[in-house]
């Protein structure tokens, strides 16, 4: 009898242990972003929307139609006049990158800003399990995350990931992979680096839709440490509590809007049609779907579902897209953070979700002082929230951001402790919001809209030879 | 004066004897521990006769609350502990990309290319003695833009290469599983040397129309041995996504990537790498375990880019005059064998029967403490797995690891006929080499197989999979035409 009482004890705590053991796995599911730095490029590497003139006029083929585009482009872009670019390109020597050149720009932001992050965080490289990097547009062998593994000396069983060619939205895939690398369970450190490479991909053609992605990117990068691992909760910054992805390449329209590719005469260059806000607003439409019941309360889910109802008591055939701008996401998120893919994308995005001044200020700010970063904006637009002290403990931090394929990529932060690192942002926070946005090259140079295509190659040839 | 050496017991035969006894015991050393006590046991019992058991049964005054608890305690006990092991990943199928013979590229053509383009004629000889030794033969194959002279690799072109070899073995695996592209929930792409925006992966679901909803990943830039890296990633994300599958597309497009200088150590790409895919179906339902071939035991990764000579041994630069090509290091066979060396020490414990545990400790044990002349132990691996796939990189890769791991020809025939036929496909040779031992109708149900696979960082990965179900030749796959005229016999040279 003792016997049989004994084995039955010892069952039922090895079972409680395992359960025990069981759900600690399902707890430290958490997703810690510990820190985070953004990358600040030197000053020399500055380009204002002067040279930004002057490398458009480096490049002889284009006539007075593609002048003006180009010059509504840039004023219209919402970009000022600190913004960063690569050394080729400031250095005249945009039409022929070599490997060398692309190798340059991104050793410039790895050698800094990964070690700057292991320095702040006080952790040692040996520590990190998981490394993700993320560099759309330059893959080398070996891969960018084989390269950091070698200067920092990371340890050989180091999981790393090279993604590549996944757009502007893929700081958010890499904290996917992260996220679901940590429901593992077990105690796990992981670094995202996410840039973008500029250098390699100018384009020298006469394609208006591609010289686009020539006048908005910029350089910039990121790098973020998080963790599962519930003993550094004290130390972190957020706490990731969703997120939710959407891929709508299964439509031919969306999958073609923003492609690389050759132009008539061979050269490669980023195309961005003009099916492209359309894409954007059924890709985010898709994601506003599953992303809303993950993050506002019931109420608002409540007086959503009666809205809609007596809205389609009223008019029983109406589009949902006007009930889609009464729901009040302001509710369930006290910040956001917008994708700085233009002053256009902002707008929209902030007209669709309900936002005011000063909710979209973070984004119009970055867009101005870095301009269109890509993967890497949404850390410069966090920066921002940080810098200016508005972020509380307890407060929710929304980021969207769209990609080429066409995703859109959002996910939902809650802020561990007050947070008022000004990072990047510290020496100039203070000029920010600036008296104006309006682009100094409007004042200089509206005359191109008073020309015809003759007298405008005249005039142009008298006017830049004053310069 | 220093001991000698311990004798090379190795070659006599009576210890050949002693160590097979030795493997027995220690292997199934439980079956020995147990089997006296119980025959001893039944002994007892038969001795004592049921009267007496009944007494004994009667004298432990159980009643139905103790039968009660003790079965809802063992039950308990069970469920938990199924619950929390890590969910077992299937391997439904997999279909490798067949090249038409329309894109071979025979040693003639290839040298007679080569001759054409190559401005230096120590290049084309360099070329040409490379080709000898390869170990490649005369079937394997080019994409169509490398066959113009001299090669046209635009965006276009290596565009049109990724859909042909992708999306051909997507429709082969379709095919043999009956997969509906709607149910795919996780996709993972890997492709080192050519990565367009929106990836290859967003291209596979504009193709396929694949659910917005999909977890896709596009991996680049990390080398051949990236397919058992991409096993590995959706591995962890199936242990996240419950009834889920995701498929892994393994691929290299070599379109891009033809070297256009004179370096050697930059040539060597050239002549070895050719066109191939893999898109491998993988699950963790249960009820797919019954139609499933394999099922995923360990993947073990291996990154060595904290040696600086290891990070250089494949390295993609420009050389002087500003041709972009991949050099692969005269050190690169040494680094490979010391990356699987590590490899090993991870994967060794995981897999090695207890005798081979044993043995390699006990001899790492008298190193250290009783003679450190003693030869190392290496143990024996093919206890642990009948059948090997070894990335066919190259002939040297091959021989070394042939070496290093003490394997026979038969062993790694497998990888030494992919390399003859297919050249080097990068990431997607394993799956090929999959396949020529199931087309040869040697894949048994409770067979293992080790996939190893190398690539630039310097990383070395290895994937074991289990068989489950005894596969049948003729097997569907890039093998079935040709599968007769092998096991060849690859000469040193092969005299162009």
């Amino acid at each position: 009898m003792e016997v049989l009482a004994t084995l039955t004890t010892l069952m039922l705590i090895y079972s409680l242990y395992l359960l025990y053991k069981f759900y600690s796995l399902k707890l430290s599911s958490d997703c810690y972003l510990i820190d985070y730095v953004c990358f600040k490029p030197s000053s020399d590497r500055k380009i204002t929307t002067e040279m930004s003139g002057a490398i458009v006029d480096r490049n002889k083929t284009l006539g007075l139609s593609e002048y003006k585009f180009l010059l509504k482009v840039i004023v219209n872009s919402g970009i000022g006049e600190e913004t960063y670019g690569p050394r080729n390109i400031i250095e005249g020597r945009e039409d022929s990158p070599t490997f060398d050149d692309a190798m340059l720009e991104m050793d410039e932001f790895l050698n800094v800003s990964v070690g700057d992050l292991f320095k702040k965080t006080n952790i040692s490289p040996q520590d990190v399990d998981v490394l993700v990097v993320n560099i759309s547009m330059f893959s080398p062998a070996p891969s960018l995350a084989s390269r950091i593994v070698q200067r920092h000396k990371m340890r050989e069983d180091v999981k790393t990931y090279n993604l590549s060619g996944m757009g502007c939205s893929a700081s958010m895939i890499g904290v996917d992979l992260v996220r679901n690398i940590f429901k593992s369970g077990k105690k796990t450190l992981a670094v995202i680096v996410t840039s973008e490479s500029i250098t390699p991909n100018w384009y020298s053609g006469t394609d208006k839709s591609m010289m686009l992605g020539n006048m908005l990117f910029r350089s910039g990068g990121c790098v973020m440490l998080l963790t599962n691992d519930p003993a550094r909760q004290a130390q972190a910054k957020m706490n990731l509590k969703c997120l939710v992805r959407t891929h709508i390449g299964s439509n031919d329209d969306a999958y073609n809007c923003a492609m690389q590719k050759e132009d008539e005469v061979g050269r490669v260059g980023f195309h961005l049609s003009k099916g492209l806000p359309k894409a954007a607003v059924r890709a985010f439409a898709e994601n506003l779907q599953q992303l809303a019941p993950k993050i506002l309360p019931y109420s608002e889910l409540a007086l959503y579902m009666y809205r809609t109802i007596k809205q389609m008591a009223v008019k029983p055939k109406d589009s949902s897209s006007s009930a889609m701008a009464r729901i009040n996401f302001k509710s369930g998120v006290d910040h956001f953070c917008l994708h700085t893919g233009g002053s256009a994308v902002i707008d929209a995005v902030g007209r669709a979700l309900g936002l005011s001044k000063y909710d979209v200020e973070p984004a119009r700010m970055t867009l101005h002082r870095w301009g269109n970063t890509s993967a890497s904006s949404l850390w410069y637009v966090l920066g921002y929230m940080e810098a200016k002290k508005r972020l509380r403990k307890g407060d929710r931090v929304l980021m969207i951001s769209f990609g080429a394929g066409f995703k859109c990529n959002s996910c939902l932060w809650e802020v561990n402790r007050d947070l008022d690192d000004g990072d990047v942002w510290a020496d100039c926070i203070k000029n920010y919001p600036p008296q104006s946005l309006v682009n100094p090259y409007m004042e200089r140079f509206g005359w191109v809209n008073d020309h015809t295509e003759d007298s405008f190659k005249q005039s142009e040839r008298e006017f830049l030879s004053t310069r | 004066m220093p001991s000698p050496p311990l004798p090379d017991f190795s070659s006599s035969v009576k210890l050949k004897y002693v160590k097979l006894g030795f493997r027995y015991i220690v292997n199934n050393f439980l079956t020995f521990l147990f089997v006296p006590v119980i025959i001893s046991t039944i002994l007892q019992f038969l001795r004592n006769g049921p009267d007496e058991i009944l007494s004994l049964y009667n004298s432990l005054e159980l009643d139905l609350i103790h039968i009660l608890c003790s079965s809802f305690v063992l039950i308990f006990a069970m469920t938990v502990y199924f619950m929390s092991r890590p969910r077992r990943v299937y391997l439904i199928d997999y279909a490798c990309f067949k090249p038409s013979p329309a894109c071979r590229v025979p040693f003639a053509s290839f040298m007679e290319h080569t001759r054409m383009i190559c401005t230096d004629q120590k290049s084309v000889q360099f070329q040409t003695r490379i080709l000898e030794r390869s170990g490649l033969g005369e079937e394997t194959c080019l994409p169509p833009a490398n066959h113009y002279i001299p090669p046209k690799p635009t965006m276009e072109a290596s565009r049109a290469e990724a859909e042909l070899v992708i999306f051909s073995a997507i429709d082969d695996l379709v095919k043999k599983t009956g997969l509906k592209p709607k149910d795919i929930d996780i996709l993972v792409v890997n492709c080192s040397l050519f990565s367009p925006t929106p990836s290859l992966s967003a291209m596979i679901v504009n193709k396929y129309k694949l659910r917005s909803n999909l977890k896709s990943f596009n991996l680049s830039g990390m080398g051949c041995s990236a397919g058992l890296l991409s096993i590995d990633l959706a591995r962890d994300l199936l242990q996240v996504y419950p009834g889920s599958n995701a498929l892994v597309i393994s691929t290299e497009i070599i379109t891009p990537n033809f070297y256009k200088g004179n370096r050697r150590d930059m040539l060597l790409p050239n002549c070895l790498f050719r066109m191939g895919a893999a898109a491998i179906l993988l699950s963790n339902k249960r009820r797919d375990a019954s139609r499933s071939k394999y099922r995923l035991l360990h993947v073990v990764r291996t990154h060595k880019g904290a040696d600086d000579r290891a990070y250089r041994c494949v390295y993609q630069e420009e050389d002087s005059d500003g041709h972009c090509g991949i050099s692969l290091s005269k050190d690169l066979m040494a680094i490979a064998g010391d990356a699987l060396k590590s490899n090993i020490t991870t994967i060794g414990p995981l897999v090695l029967p207890m005798s081979e545990q044993l043995l390699f400790f006990f001899t790492l044990v008298g190193r250290k403490l009783i003679n450190p002349k003693w030869r190392p132990y290496i143990p024996d691996f093919k206890q642990a797995f009948e059948h090997f796939c070894i990335h066919a990189g190259g002939r040297a890769v091959i021989d070394e690891l042939q070496k290093n791991l003490q394997l026979s020809a038969e062993h790694v025939e497998a990888s030494r006929m992919t390399l003859h036929r297919f050249g080097n496909t990068s990431s997607s040779s394993l799956w090929y080499e999959l396949n020529y031992i199931e087309s040869k109708g040697r894949m048994r149900r409770g067979d293992r197989v080790w996939q190893i696979g190398f690539g630039s960082g310097f990383k070395c990965n290895s994937a074991v999979w289990k068989c489950l179900r005894t596969v049948k030749a003729p097997v569907d796959g890039p093998w079935e035409e040709c599968i007769e005229r092998y096991p060849v016999e690859i000469p040193e040279i092969v005299k162009l």
